[in-house]
C-alpha cells in the first residue's frame, strides 16, 4: 500500500508539500502566521488611520480659521454670497 | 488645475462628517462584510479612514467646482441685464 501511495504522490494526484519536482513552480510559499495576530502590521493600520484622523481634524480646524479670516478681511463686502 | 487651489479656501469648509466622507467611509468599512476578504478590526479602521479622507477631499473640491459655476454664473447675468429682465405679462 505505501507503495502504491508512493506511485500516486508522484502522478500529483495527491497534494503533498511543494517540491519543484511536482509544481514546476519558481517560487516557495511560505504559509503566513495566521495563528497569531501579525503585530507590526496592525501597529502600522491603527497608526496610520490616527495619522490620517489627525491630519484630516488639523486641516478642518485650519481651513475654518482661514475661512473666517478671509471673511474678516473682505469686510462683509460681497453680499452676494453666504 | 491644482485639485483644491488656494481660493477654495475662501469658502466655508464642509463638516469633517459630510455626505461624501460618511459615504465613502461606509463603503471603506463595507469593504469587508463579504466576502470576509481580510478581516480584523484594524484593517476596518484603516479602511473606513481612508474612505472618510478621500470623501472629505472629494466634497471639498466638489463645493469649490460648483461655487466656481455659481460665480460665473451671477457674473453673466450682472454683465448682460438686458437678457435677464424679469418677464413681462
Amino acid at each position: 500500500m505505501a507503495a502504491g501511495l508512493r506511485a500516486v504522490r508522484r502522478w500529483g494526484l495527491v497534494a503533498t508539500a511543494p517540491g519543484l519536482a511536482f509544481t514546476r513552480s519558481a517560487s516557495v510559499v511560505k504559509n503566513a502566521s495566521n495563528a497569531q495576530p501579525n503585530w507590526l502590521g496592525v501597529g502600522l493600520a491603527f497608526g496610520t488611520s490616527a495619522a490620517l484622523w489627525a491630519f484630516l481634524v488639523k486641516e478642518h480646524n485650519e481651513d475654518v480659521m482661514e475661512y473666517e479670516r478671509r471673511k474678516r478681511e473682505r469686510g462683509h463686502k460681497c453680499t452676494g454670497c453666504s | 488645475m491644482a485639485f483644491l487651489p488656494d481660493e477654495s479656501r475662501s469658502l466655508p469648509p464642509p463638516p469633517l462628517l459630510n455626505k461624501g466622507s460618511v459615504w465613502l467611509g461606509f463603503a471603506g468599512w463595507g469593504q469587508f462584510l463579504s466576502p470576509p476578504a481580510a478581516a480584523g478590526i484594524h484593517r476596518q479602521v484603516l479602511f473606513a479612514t481612508l474612505g472618510c479622507f478621500v470623501g472629505y477631499h472629494l466634497v471639498k473640491r466638489t463645493e469649490y467646482v460648483h461655487a466656481k459655476v455659481d460665480r460665473e454664473l451671477f457674473e453673466y447675468i450682472r454683465h448682460h441685464p438686458v437678457d435677464f429682465q424679469p418677464a413681462t405679462g
